[in-house]
Order: structure tokens, then C-alpha cells, then sequence
């Protein structure tokens, strides 16, 4: 079939031409790459057209969660303020004209949030989008973190200034941090600012639960858990940039500074069923042998003198956050620590039921108080 | 010579039809062909392919042990290939690589142009390869199953093996199950309905003795272990709590399941390969075999034995001594048929002259390798040394040599011997004796050291063992040994690919002049015509026959409807009865065997919505496959020479059809025997889950009374619409599809009122093992009612259709059968779960 | 260490009896291959008359039926007179041990008996020879199978159910055990010792596992002591005379004194615990104790030499 073998080669040769033409044209340099010049027109209709394609068809099967939780939609807020607004601006105070320069330009979300499926939003803040300067999440392991920041934009149309700082951090005097910590003695600076913005000056979170708390913790592990997520050991996308910013005397500092802050006494979560209470003492205090969990209080012991200061105490620590992290050790979202190593396996033997009574049960402790088992 | 049925010359035209109907499909159809040379080809090619890949996890295993505290291998990649090994070896060789040996040569053996169902073996055949492939293939993605080729639980419950991984096995090889049952109903009516006419019982090859025999024993054996992986699966899935002690279960009622299953399997493997050497000693001597009855009568009885000495997998368990005594003494007994077997064939060689040819070597080796595995087998049938031989290496060794003696040197021994009939030219005798010895050699080097490492006190499934313990040495021999084996394997493939050429037109033909019917001339269409047959060997006392044959002086020297058709003979005597106009190519047999496969794999993954899409196309493809059979007499009889006018068409027990749903209604009776035994099983182990110590409510008697009455409305109008179809041209269709309509509601009201009668009295099939068993017997029956209501729908629908007559009521026979089936299972289930608890407690 | 697991080097009467029956049915089964081998040479090689009375039936019948139905009847007689002698009573004197597999170790019970209290130890058996030891098997997990191939044959540990095991040491060694039945993912490494003691050597023995652990001597031992009470050893193991209390793992109270730890898989010794607390999870995967990577060089040489101490 000589005319079939014509149309092959002439369509082959084509091919080969095309490709030339394409490598010679880039070796020449003559396009230019130019952040000033903008796209041409079709070229931007056709990038905008292929990225939003790219986000609809990626984002298939991502499962929504609950988005309505005021804690997630804080903490969301709290690491926008840190790492979106710097870029995409913030309710009543634009990004910088630097930013501005930028192609494309970072969109203000307030806008262009709407535009987009919860499930997209998830997609791009999680792997961020190539050529456009947005990165991707800082953790591929966190995408509790990542559902909080999309919990955060679907609120972010209706929010005024106000309300945004009211969520974004926690102490309105945030301008006033760096005098009153060089009035404590040394130059703990920005490192504060960016801590106490979410966990407080005082170390004790936030009423909603959506930031731990560190005035219970000892310095140790405070200063482990820095370094840790510095050295990437422990995932965050929000507490690893943080901390990646710290010299090592700052970390210890700062660790220092929650480790001696007094601690409050303890929230009492508002709904405790009694039942998932007797099995959150009995986790805590005498463990389940038989299922191979042993009691928490054999290695978070809440007496100061068996207490090992690379364990973290977990009396009076916001519920939500321990079961959120058992749940993350359970599904192997925190095991690259040593310690991390040690509380994972005991985590996958617990069941969800058993991480919500003993979070709660753990939550209504004093902090510092002894708890011994009832024979 | 005016005795012969046909006259020559054949008339003009005649034998290119034949080919022509018989012909290959062009193009990519030739994914569609079903003729038995092809399938049983591809299929013992699958087989060997597994063979393979089984064997190169074995080699990595041994490079593993080949050192003590060796690292090369982690444990759960270690778990993971030993598994792997052992289920490889089993489901997807050898029980397959059989089948298919009978799929490829029994039509020859028989001078049958063909299976009754070549569609179905096409099926059996697409359902293993796809199935087979993707199981394979969870090796190399970690979801392998690990936890042993047996599964036993707990260790394989979810709370011991949460992955999916033990998924894989059950879903997996539940299905690989099945296609083999499929193939064991294609093979029972095969040997029993299409032997040549004169082909009494007593003339029958061996190997076709064997092959019904095995497919008998699949008949019985398989149920129990498709069984044990569905309460197995519910239990992972649903948390029906089978086997699970806490709530009234028993681990060991698994063992039994599976030992019910897995001590026949090993002699399922084997008496085919016993068939095929019983087969290949009178070739190669020139003399019949000597002692054929007595042949026979051994392969019987071994089936007979195989299924009462399971427990001797079990006698470490702590069942009591006395009844181990039982099984001991039955293990002991199948010693005789074996021993019947070898004497005959070494009398055989004795009357006759042995040529040492390639094949002749390999059942040489059987013998010797054989031998000493059945001698092991004899000394672990004894309780108390299996207590110290049990799961270890000396069983390793012990299982080896009985299956690489009695079952690979066979199948070695049948390539070899068996090449000439399908290839240009045969195979290299010096390739082959390079294979023999490497292999001979191989397996002796690798598998002696075992049984003495074993004494040495070495446990089997172990990925490790330490410097101190003296094992290294026989290890590193077995290492070696297993390299020679897999050299061996490796000339043999060396060989196949020098010198197999695969024709349906001029093969070698009988290179080794022996006697049987699969040495005559065959094309693709099988031989020219069916010949007469008067003796066992009909080669050897007619010069002639070949070509007689050949020149359609036989029975059916051309296609006398037009397509494609074979003789169906009686049972016993061989009489000629119908012909058969059996299905060609399709598509309909291949679409639904990989929508099939995807169906159980899919689920294994739990991607539940794909998974039902391709459940619904796989039984629209079944449909539109069956849709075609069922021709009925659209031909006027036909004369195949000699006088003989046979029908084209036949319904009722003298059908082929009607046999086989009687084999498919023995395998769900099994199944249910074993069910009823599961139930009866774990209430002697936990009588304090039964209603009698737990005070559950049982439901009332008019429960089980009105369940009861519906099933026999279901009978009594599935018999009415028979009696009315038999004068549907009085009455017309109506009261026949009226009839069948009824029967279905009442077969479906019959399994629901069962189902709310337990359901209302607050019993939850995960609450313990009781109300799990009774579940079980209901979601059972149902399954049952849910393809018996399918059928009927079927059958409706082929009436309206105008395809179901007084005539033609085949399709409209198999749902009675069926229906009448599902009624008696379903009465002696109510008569189980509500009867049982009432009487005993 | 010189430790026998092997069936036909016996230490005890049960081993001693099958070893017996092994020898015999070895000799006779190769008397009966090379007779099968024989024949089926000559049936291809001998002269014309041997060749004409070989290619009998009769051959087939004598040789398939005859021969095997009155060996095998003798060989089942005997089997069957072993096994009576295994069905007797358990001896009133007999010693009483509890043994549970779980993954993938073996907890060992002397119970109490009148006012001495009960025994737990793990891994390793004490047996004085000359008496009857009875052994109630059990799992809290899934199938093990305990077997001292040097003692007894093997029997099955099977959750929900209690078997039984006699063991009846005739002279004094070591033995090894290991699991026979595949029971997930370190089945390997999971084996044990019996002792076999004089009678008076495994009484001293047994009084001296009914103290308590004696308390540290070292300033280091002392160290050791703290961390194991404050790391979360104590959430798992037992130190009888601490507060120490757990039951998941193995009871420590005198580990110092057993011959290997982790169930056969390192031997005894300072260097091994700490190996083992660190770096448990490489040395026998998916154990499950979680691996102390946390614990600092000096704070893991101190538990390791407390540990040690325990004898």
C-alpha cells in the first residue's frame, strides 16, 4: 500500500519538522520571559482554560469533610495570616506592590475563592500550581491542615477587617510583642509574634481548641517538637515554616518562655457522655491489656516525679487536639519522631471511640494533678 | 470391505465444508476461538506460564535460607512469597494445568470433534487467565495475600490481617474455584457423553478414567473450600462471627473446611497424572497395561479414601487420640491404590520392551521420586511421628516429592509425549534428556537435605533461622539443588520454543506408535470420522483404522447440519444417541469471562460501584451467550452412515444439558452438606451461643410452616407449567409463562418469610456464631432463589420469544431441575435451622 | 550454648519413643524402595523368564494389595499401641505449667500452689527431669503450635481452646523450642528454652523466681530503675517488688537470669537489651513493643545494665 506509506511519512516528517522548529525557536531565545510583558491574550485564555481543567479533574473523588467548625476555620485563619496574606493580601490591608509585579498576580481570595469547589481549593492549596509562584502545602502528610485553609477561604467573602483579626490573631496588641519580650530578656522577636498568634502569650490556645496548648508542656519537649519540625521530622505545613525561621538558642528560648508560663487550669469540654468518660479513665489510668494498649498514665504520668520531660502532658490539653493527633499517629501522619515512634504503635490499637473518650477524659484533668488507678 | 458405515469415495465439497466450519477466526477474532486444541493449548501454556513465575518466588526463597540470618528478603515479603508459592502452585497450576491436559486430548482420546460446551471451556479458560494475572499481580504492589496458602484463621481475620491482602486470596481464588468447577462439568459430560460409539466403560483410556474421577472429586472436594472463603469473607466484611471464639466460633472449623478440600486436592493433582503414565508405560513398552481394572478400581478408591483422612492435616490440633486412630488407619489404606498403580506399571514394563525415550525417563523418575514420597506419606500418617514431622521441612520434602514426582514428571512426561499430535515435529530427545537429568538430579538435591533438616528440628514458613542450629549446610544444598531444578525447566522451555510448531494440518502424528484414539489423524476439526471402537488399544489391532479414518469411512465423515456438531453416545455402553450441534466462536463466552474476573476484582478493592457496572455486563453477556444455545430441532435427523439416523435435538435425561446441571446441582448440594456441617460443627463446640443456653426466641412454627408451604407452591407451578407446556398447543403459552411467573414469587416469599421470621425475633447474624450459621443457611438459599428466579425470568423470556415449544424445552428442563433443587435445599434448610434447635437445643 | 531441637537426638521419653518408631519406619521404608527400584529394574533389564512372571497381574495384586495391607496393618498395630500409652492418666505428682503463645512470644505460669505464689516468667521452661510435666497450652491471639522436638511432639496452641502437652525429661540440657504453626509476620523468631534441672536444682530455682526482683545496687542500676518506671517500660512489663505492673509484655522481674531475650532471638546480655530497646523493630519486625530510639546512649546503658541485673 504505497499511498498509506506516503501519508505516514509525510505526516512522520511533519512531526520531525514541527519539533525542530520548536527546539530551534526556544534555542534562539527570542521569546521572552519577562514577568513585565504580560501573556499574549490568547495564551493567557488558553493557560486559565487549562489550569482550572486541570484543578476540575484532579479535585475528582476528594471527599469534603465538615467545613462549619469554628476551630478549623481559626486555625485556618491563623496560618493565612503567616503564609497566604503575605501574597494574596488579607481583609483591609493589600499585598505589596512587589507582589503586584508578579505574573500571574496572586488573586485576592476574597474574590476569587467563590469561583472554585471546596474539593479545588483543597487540590491547589495542597499541591500548589506549577508555573504561577503558589506552593505547594509544606506537608503532603497534613491534609487536616490543608481542609482547615479551605475551611478559612469559604468564610474569608463574608469577613471585614475586623473579624479577620479577631480570628487571625489571638492577641490584638500583637504590635506590642517585641518590646514586652525584650522586657523579659532577650530577643525573642518575631518568633513569639508568630507563636503567641496562634497559641497565645500566655501559651494556653484558644477557647475553641484549634491550637494546642504550651504552658502544660515542659521546655524539652517543647524544644524537641522545634526542632523536629524544623528538621521536617515532625510534618506541619503551618508549625514547619515556622520553626524552619528559628535559630536553635531562639527555639530554646521561646521553649523555655511557654514551659514556664502558669498553667490555666483546665476547659471542661461541654458535652462528656459518662460512658465515653469511664472509658477514657480507664485508657488513662489502667490501659486495656488485652487489646495491647497500655494505661496513658505509664509514660504521660501526671506525677511531676515520674514524669519523663520528653513526653508531653496531656492533663487539661484540648481534646480536640489529642484526638486529632492520636488520629494522625493512628493513620501513620506522625511516626518520623522517636517519641513519634513509640506513641504510633500504640495509637493504631486504639479505635475512634477510644481516641474521643480518652481525648475528652485527658481534657477535664488539672494539668499537674495525680490521677492513680483504682485497683 | 462393505462393513464400513460410509461408503467412499466422499462426495466432492464434503471435507472443505468440514474445515471451513471449523476454521480459525481471522484478526483479532481469534480471541474468540473455542475449539479445544486451541483452548486446552493456551491453557496449558497459562499454566506452565504460572508454573514459572510460582517457581522463580520459590527460587528467591531459596536464595533467602540459602545462609542463616540471611537478609536479602524481609519477613513480610518472605510471608508474602510463600503464600504466594503454595496458592500459585495449587489453584493456578496444577489443578489447571490437568484440566487442561483433558480439555486439549479427551475430545482426541474419544474421536469427539469437540467438548459439549466449548464455549465454557472458552470461559473456564478467559476466567483463569484474567483472574489469575491480576492475583499474580498483587505481588507487586505489597497487597499480596500473607498469611499462607491454608489461611488460617484468626491470623487471617481483620483483626490480624486488616489489609486487603487476605481479600485477594478469598476473593481470588473463590473465583479461580469456580472456573475450575466449570471445567470439571465440561469434563464429566465430556468423557461420559462423547466417547466414539463402542467406547464402552471398560475401553476407555485410562486417562479418561483418571479425568473423571478428578472431576468427580472437584464435584465434592471444591464446595467445602468455596465454602469456607465465602464464611471466611462474611466474617472479614460483616463480622458474621464463623470462627471467631469469643462470640461461639471455632478456628478449627476452617481447618476441617479446608482440609475437607485440601487432602483430596493433592490426589485430585494426582490421578490424572497416575491417568497419563498409565497412558504413556503401554506406548513406550508396546503392550497394554497390565492389570487395567484393577487400575481403575485404585483410582476409584483412592477418590473414595482422599475424602476420610483430611484430619491427618489436623492431628497436632488436640483432636482426641482415639478418633486420630481413624484417620491414621484411612491415611495408611490409600497407600494400596497407589501401590496397585506402580505394580501395574512396572508389570508393564516387564511384558513389554521399554523404550528409553524422553517421556519413558520422566515416568522413570516419577517412579523412584514418587516412591519415596509415598513412603514419607505413609510414615506422617502415623500420629505420633507426624507430631514431630508436622509444619516442618520434613513435610516440605515430603509434599514436594509427592507432587514433583507424582504430578510435574508426569506433566514433563506428557509434553514430551504428547507434542506430536499438536506439533510439526517432536520434541529433542537430547534437550529433553538434559531436562530429565537436570531435573531429576534438581529435585532430589534440593528436596532430600529437607527431610533431614526437618529432623534437625527446622519449622516450615520460617523467612530466617539462626547460625547455631547446624541448618546451614543442607539449606545451601537445597539452594543449589533448586537452581539445577530451575536449569531443568528452563532446556525444557529451550526446547518447546526450538522445535514446538503448532499445527492442526500434518503434525508428527504417532512417533511412538502406541494404541490409542488420539494417534490418529487430527485436523482441526478432530479426526475425518468417528470411528468404531472394539478394544482399549484400537490402533494396535486394526492396521488400518488411520486411514480409514481419514478417508470418512467412519461415522460423520462431513458436517450433516451444516455446522458444527459432534456424536453423543450413552453413558455406560457408547451408543450413538443424538448429534450434537455444538456453539463456535464468540464473543459473548470471552466478554463475560473478563467482566466476570473484573467483577470479583473490584470488589476485592472495594471499588463497589465499578464493580456492580461490571456484574450487570457480565451476566448481560451471559445472557447473550446462552441466549444462542438451546437450538432446538430446526434440523431434520440426520443419517451418519451405516443407517444410522440420529436426531440433531434431545431434551430430558438423555440430553447432554440435563447431565450437566445434574453435576452442577451435586456441586450446591455439597456446598450445603458442608454448610449443614458447619452449623452442626460449632454447635458441638459452643452449644452456650445456641438458642437452648442463650434463650433466643425462636420464631414461631407458622414461620418456618408458611416459608415451607411457598417453596412447594414453587414446585407444584414450576411442574404445572411443565404439564402445561407438554399441551401448549392446546392452551396455548400463557399458563405456561403464568406457571413459571408463580413459581419464581413463591421461591422469593419462601426465602424472605424465612429471612423476617428470624429477623423479627432480634437475631443479628454478627451477635455470635448461631445466628451467624442461621444467616448463612438463609443468604445461602437465597443465592439460590436469586438464580432460580433468573432463570425463570430467562425462561419466560425465551417463551415469548417463541423459542420455547413442546419440542424445544431444554432451557425450560434445567430450571425445573433447578427449581425443584432450590425447594429441597430449601425445605432441609428449615428443617436444619428450626428443627435442630427445638430437638437438641 | 549448646541447645538440642532435633527429633532423633531425644532428652525425654517422648521423643525417645517416636525417635524409635522414626529408625524403624526409616529401615523399612528404604528396604521397601530399593525392592520397588529392583523389581522395576529387573522388570526392564532382567531375562526373559523373570520378565514373563513380573508381567502378571498377580504381580500387581501381591505388590499393590497383598504386601502393603499386611505391612501397613503391622506398622498401624504398632502405632496404635504407642498412642495407648499416650492416652494414661496424668501422673498425681506431675508438674503443672501454663504456657500461652502470643505474638510472637510465649508467657510461661507455674501457678500457685498451696502458699507459694504464682511463677510468671517468659520464654524459657524450667523442667526438672524424672517427673511428669504437664503443660496446659493456650492463645490469646492466633494458632502457635509448642514444640521441643527433643522432648514431645508438637501441639497446637488454638484460641478458645486448652490443650494439653506431657513432658518427661530424662536428662538434664538445654532444648530449644520454636512456634511450628505460621503465625504471621515474625513467626520466625519465635522460639524458646527448656531447662532440664536435677529435682533439687529446680527447686532452688523455683524458690529463688518466687522473690521479687532484688532491688539496684549501682548508682547506674539505681538510674536504670527511674527510666524504667518513667520511659513507659513499666505500661508493659512487670517487675515484681516496683511499682512496675503492666501485663502486656513479658514479666521482667527476673529476666537477667534467662538464657536469651525476645524469645530465643539474642542472647543474654547487657548489650543485647539495649540493642533490643532501641533497635527491636530491625531485629524482629512488627514485634509489638514500639522501638525506644528516644532513650540517649547513657540513659539506654542504664536501663540495660538494670535490666541485666534482674537475675
Amino acid at each position: 500500500m504505497p499511498r498509506l506509506k506516503i501519508a505516514i511519512a509525510s505526516v512522520a516528517a511533519c512531526a520531525i519538522a514541527l519539533a525542530v522548529g520548536a527546539f530551534l525557536f526556544a534555542w534562539s531565545g527570542l521569546y521572552s520571559v519577562a514577568a513585565s510583558r504580560g501573556h499574549w491574550a490568547v495564551l493567557e485564555v488558553i493557560l486559565e482554560f487549562g489550569m482550572r481543567s486541570s484543578v476540575r479533574t484532579h479535585a475528582i473523588g476528594i471527599d469534603v469533610p465538615e467545613l462549619d467548625d469554628p476551630a478549623l476555620v481559626e486555625r485556618g485563619a491563623g496560618h493565612f495570616q503567616g503564609g497566604c496574606a503575605p501574597c494574596h493580601g488579607a481583609p483591609g490591608r493589600s499585598s505589596s506592590p512587589i507582589v503586584h509585579a508578579m505574573l500571574p498576580e496572586p488573586p485576592d481570595l476574597a474574590a476569587s475563592a467563590p469561583s472554585w469547589q471546596s474539593e479545588e481549593l483543597f487540590w491547589i492549596v495542597k499541591h500548589g500550581l506549577k508555573y504561577t509562584g503558589m506552593p505547594a502545602w509544606a506537608s503532603q502528610e497534613r491534609d487536616d491542615e490543608v481542609w482547615a485553609v479551605v475551611a478559612f477561604l469559604r468564610r474569608l467573602p463574608q469577613m471585614d477587617a475586623a473579624q479577620y483579626w479577631t480570628l487571625a490573631s489571638l492577641d490584638p496588641r500583637e504590635q506590642d510583642i517585641p518590646i514586652r519580650s525584650l522586657a523579659q530578656g532577650g530577643p525573642v522577636g518575631t518568633g513569639l509574634a508568630a507563636c503567641s498568634r496562634c497559641h497565645g502569650l500566655d501559651g494556653a490556645g484558644r477557647a475553641s481548641g484549634a491550637f494546642p496548648r504550651l504552658d502544660i508542656q515542659t521546655a524539652d519537649y517543647l524544644f524537641a517538637q522545634l526542632q523536629a519540625y524544623a528538621a521536617g521530622a515532625r510534618q506541619s505545613g503551618i508549625m514547619q515554616p515556622v520553626a524552619a525561621e528559628l535559630e536553635v538558642a531562639e527555639m530554646r528560648r521561646l521553649a523555655e518562655y511557654y514551659a514556664a508560663q502558669r498553667p490555666a487550669p483546665a476547659q471542661i469540654p461541654a458535652e462528656s457522655e459518662d460512658r465515653l468518660l469511664a472509658i477514657g479513665q480507664t485508657l488513662t489510668t489502667a490501659g486495656l491489656p488485652n487489646q495491647g494498649i497500655p494505661s496513658c498514665n505509664s509514660c504521660h504520668a501526671q506525677d511531676p516525679a515520674l514524669h519523663n520531660p520528653l513526653y508531653p502532658s496531656l492533663a487539661g490539653q484540648y481534646a480536640a487536639y489529642t484526638a486529632q493527633q492520636l488520629a494522625l499517629f493512628k493513620s501513620g501522619g506522625r511516626r518520623d519522631t522517636p517519641a513519634a515512634e513509640i506513641m504510633s504503635v500504640i495509637a493504631e490499637r486504639l479505635t475512634a471511640e477510644q481516641i474521643d473518650a480518652v481525648s475528652l477524659y485527658l481534657a477535664r484533668l488539672r494539668p499537674g494533678a495525680v490521677e492513680r488507678a483504682t485497683p | 470391505m462393505s462393513d464400513f458405515p460410509n461408503a467412499l469415495p466422499r462426495p466432492k465439497g464434503e471435507l472443505a465444508e468440514l474445515e471451513a466450519i471449523w476454521k480459525l477466526p481471522r484478526g483479532p477474532g481469534v480471541l474468540t476461538v473455542v475449539n479445544n486444541t486451541y483452548i486446552g493449548l493456551a491453557y496449558v501454556a497459562t499454566a506452565l506460564l504460572f508454573f514459572v513465575l510460582a517457581g522463580i518466588l520459590a527460587l528467591l526463597m531459596r536464595l533467602q535460607l540459602a545462609v542463616p540470618d540471611n537478609t536479602l528478603i524481609d519477613q513480610g515479603t518472605y510471608n508474602q512469597f510463600f503464600t504466594m508459592h503454595g496458592t500459585v502452585m495449587m489453584f493456578l497450576f496444577a489443578v489447571p494445568v490437568v484440566e487442561a491436559v483433558g480439555i486439549l486430548l479427551l475430545p482426541q482420546m474419544q474421536a469427539a470433534r469437540d467438548l459439549p460446551f466449548p464455549r465454557l471451556s472458552a470461559f473456564a479458560f478467559w476466567a483463569y487467565l484474567i483472574g489469575g494475572l491480576f492475583f499474580f499481580g498483587s505481588l507487586f504492589f505489597g497487597l499480596a495475600p500473607d498469611g499462607g496458602w491454608f489461611m488460617y484463621p484468626p491470623l487471617t481475620g481483620t483483626r490480624y490481617s486488616p489489609g486487603d491482602n487476605a481479600d485477594f486470596w478469598l476473593v481470588g481464588i473463590g473465583f479461580i474455584e469456580i472456573s475450575a468447577i466449570a471445567g470439571a462439568i465440561e469434563i464429566i459430560v465430556g468423557i461420559l457423553r462423547t466417547r466414539a460409539p463402542g467406547m464402552t466403560l471398560d475401553k476407555m483410556p485410562v486417562f479418561a478414567w483418571a479425568m473423571l474421577v478428578f472431576a468427580g472429586m472437584i464435584l465434592f472436594a471444591f464446595p467445602a473450600v468455596i465454602l469456607a472463603t465465602f464464611l471466611l469473607e462474611l466474617e472479614r466484611a460483616f463480622q458474621w462471627p464463623f470462627f471467631i471464639p469469643d462470640k461461639g466460633g471455632d478456628p478449627l472449623l476452617w481447618q476441617h473446611l479446608f482440609w475437607f478440600f485440601g487432602h483430596p486436592e493433592v490426589y485430585i493433582i494426582f490421578l490424572p497424572a497416575a491417568g497419563m503414565v498409565s497412558m504413556i508405560v503401554p506406548a513406550m513398552t508396546g503392550v497394554p497395561l497390565v492389570g487395567y481394572r484393577l487400575v481403575v478400581v485404585a483410582l476409584v478408591a483412592t477418590a473414595f479414601f482422599s475424602f476420610g483422612l483430611w484430619v491427618h492435616h489436623m492431628f497436632a490440633t488436640g483432636i482426641p487420640e482415639l478418633s486420630l486412630a481413624f484417620f491414621s488407619a484411612a491415611s495408611v489404606a490409600v497407600a494400596v491404590p497407589s501401590g496397585i498403580q506402580v505394580f501395574s506399571w512396572i508389570a508393564t514394563i516387564a511384558a513389554g520392551r521399554l523404550r528409553l525415550t524422553v517421556p519413558s525417563l520422566f515416568v522413570l523418575g516419577f517412579l523412584a521420586i514418587f516412591v519415596i514420597g509415598g513412603l514419607t506419606g505413609v510414615m506422617v500418617a502415623m500420629v505420633p511421628f507426624d507430631l514431630q514431622t508436622h509444619d516442618t521441612y520434613f513435610i516440605v520434602a515430603h509434599l514436594h516429592y509427592v507432587l514433583i514426582g507424582g504430578m510435574v514428571f508426569p506433566v514433563f512426561a506428557a509434553i514430551y509425549h504428547w507434542t506430536p499430535i499438536l506439533s510439526a515435529r517432536p520434541l529433542s530427545e537430547r534437550l529433553g534428556r538434559w531436562s530429565f537429568g537436570l531435573l531429576f538430579v534438581g529435585v532430589n538435591v534440593t528436596f532430600f537435605p529437607m527431610h533431614i533438616v526437618g529432623l534437625m528440628g527446622m519449622p516450615r514458613r520460617v523467612y530466617t533461622y539462626p547460625e547455631q542450629m547446624g541448618w546451614d549446610w543442607p539449606n545451601l544444598l537445597s539452594t543449589a539443588g533448586a537452581f539445577a531444578i530451575a536449569a531443568g525447566v528452563l532446556v525444557c522451555l529451550v526446547d518447546l520454543a526450538l522445535n514446538f510448531r503448532f499445527t492442526t494440518t500434518g503434525s508428527a502424528g504417532n512417533v511412538w506408535r502406541a494404541g490409542t484414539l488420539e494417534w490418529l489423524p487430527n485436523e482441526v476439526y478432530g479426526t475425518r470420522s468417528i470411528p468404531v471402537v472394539s478394544s482399549r488399544e484400537p490402533l494396535w489391532d486394526d492396521a488400518n483404522l488411520a486411514e480409514d479414518v481419514r478417508a470418512g469411512r467412519y461415522f460423520l465423515p462431513g458436517a450433516s447440519t451444516g455446522g458444527r456438531e459432534t456424536l453423543i453416545t450413552s453413558p455406560i455402553h457408547a451408543d450413538p444417541q443424538y448429534l450434537l450441534q455444538i456453539p463456535g466462536p464468540s464473543w459473548r463466552s470471552l466478554l463475560a469471562a473478563a467482566f466476570t474476573a473484573a467483577f470479583f476484582l473490584l470488589l476485592t478493592v472495594k471499588l463497589v460501584v465499578p464493580a456492580v457496572a461490571c456484574g450487570v455486563l457480565a451476566v448481560a453477556m451471559i445472557i447473550a451467550w446462552l441466549w444462542q444455545t438451546d437450538p432446538g430441532a430446526n434440523h431434520p435427523p440426520v443419517d451418519i452412515g451405516d443407517d444410522l439416523v440420529l436426531p440433531v435435538y434431545v431434551t430430558g435425561p438423555a440430553s447432554h444439558s440435563w447431565w450437566a446441571m445434574v453435576a452442577l446441582l451435586l456441586v450446591a448440594a455439597s456446598l450445603f452438606i458442608a454448610l449443614f456441617f458447619s452449623y452442626l460443627y460449632n454447635w458441638t463446640v459452643s452449644p452456650q451461643v445456641w438458642p437452648a443456653a442463650t434463650g433466643q426466641r425462636l420464631p414461631v412454627a407458622s414461620w418456618p410452616a408458611a416459608s415451607a408451604t411457598a417453596f412447594m407452591v414453587g414446585s407444584v407451578a414450576m411442574a404445572f407449567s411443565g404439564q402445561m407446556l407438554a399441551r401448549a398447543r392446546e392452551y396455548g403459552d400463557w399458563p405456561v409463562r403464568l406457571g413459571i411467573a408463580c413459581a419464581c414469587l413463591a421461591l422469593a416469599a419462601g426465602a424472605l418469610i424465612e429471612l423476617q421470621g428470624h429477623w423479627q425475633t432480634g437475631l443479628r447474624p454478627a451477635m455470635n456464631s448461631y445466628g451467624a450459621l442461621v444467616y448463612a443457611v438463609i443468604a445461602v438459599q437465597c443465592q439460590l432463589v436469586a438464580v432460580a428466579v433468573f432463570m425463570g425470568l430467562y425462561t419466560i423470556a425465551r417463551s415469548a420469544a417463541g423459542m420455547l415449544t413442546p419440542v424445544r424445552r431444554a432451557t425450560f428442563d434445567n430450571t425445573l431441575l433447578f427449581c425443584h433443587y432450590t425447594v429441597g435445599q430449601g425445605l432441609l434448610g428449615l428443617l436444619i435451622v428450626h428443627g435442630f434447635p427445638r430437638i437438641a437445643g | 550454648m549448646e541447645a538440642h531441637q532435633a527429633v532423633l537426638s531425644p532428652g525425654g521419653s517422648d521423643a525417645e519413643t517416636i525417635a524409635t518408631l522414626g529408625w524403624v519406619m526409616f529401615a523399612g521404608g528404604s528396604a521397601i524402595f530399593l525392592g520397588v527400584i529392583g523389581l522395576a529394574v529387573y522388570a526392564h533389564l532382567g531375562g526373559e523368564t523373570l520378565r514373563r512372571r513380573l508381567a502378571s497381574r498377580r504381580l500387581v495384586f501381591v505388590g499393590g494389595v497383598l504386601f502393603p495391607a499386611v505391612t501397613l496393618t503391622a506398622l498401624l498395630t504398632y502405632g496404635l499401641i504407642l498412642t495407648g500409652a499416650r492416652l494414661a492418666a496424668p501422673e498425681a505428682d506431675a508438674l503443672r505449667i501454663e504456657v500461652t503463645g502470643e505474638q510472637w512470644w510465649w508467657r510461661v505460669r507455674y501457678p500457685a500452689t498451696g502458699d507459694a505464689p504464682e511463677i510468671v516468667t517468659a520464654n524459657e521452661i524450667r523442667i526438672p527431669i524424672g517427673r511428669q510435666v504437664e503443660i496446659r497450652l493456650a492463645s490469646v491471639d492466633v494458632i502457635h503450635s509448642f514444640w521441643v522436638p527433643s522432648l514431645a511432639g508438637k501441639v497446637d496452641m488454638i484460641p478458645g481452646t486448652v490443650n494439653r502437652i506431657r513432658l518427661h525429661a530424662t536428662r538434664t540440657g538445654t532444648y530449644r523450642g520454636q512456634c511450628a504453626e505460621y503465625c504471621g509476620a515474625a513467626h520466625a523468631l519465635m522460639a524458646f528454652y527448656v531447662v532440664a534441672l536435677e529435682p533439687a536444682q529446680f527447686e532452688d530455682w523455683l524458690a529463688g523466681q518466687r522473690q521479687p526482683a532484688a532491688g539496684p545496687l549501682t548508682a547506674l542500676q539505681k538510674q536504670g530503675e527511674g527510666l524504667f518506671l518513667s520511659t513507659g517500660c513499666n505500661g508493659c512489663h512487670a517487675i515484681r517488688g516496683t511499682p512496675a505492673a503492666g501485663t502486656i509484655g513479658p514479666d521482667l522481674t527476673h529476666v537477667g537470669g534467662r538464657l536469651s531475650i525476645a524469645a530465643a532471638t539474642l542472647p543474654n546480655a547487657a548489650a543485647s537489651f539495649a540493642r533490643w530497646i532501641r533497635d527491636n523493630q530491625h531485629i524482629k519486625p512488627n514485634n509489638r513493643m514500639p522501638a525506644f530510639r528516644i532513650l540517649p546512649d547513657d540513659q539506654l546503658a542504664a536501663l540495660a545494665a538494670y535490666l541485666e541485673s534482674l537475675k
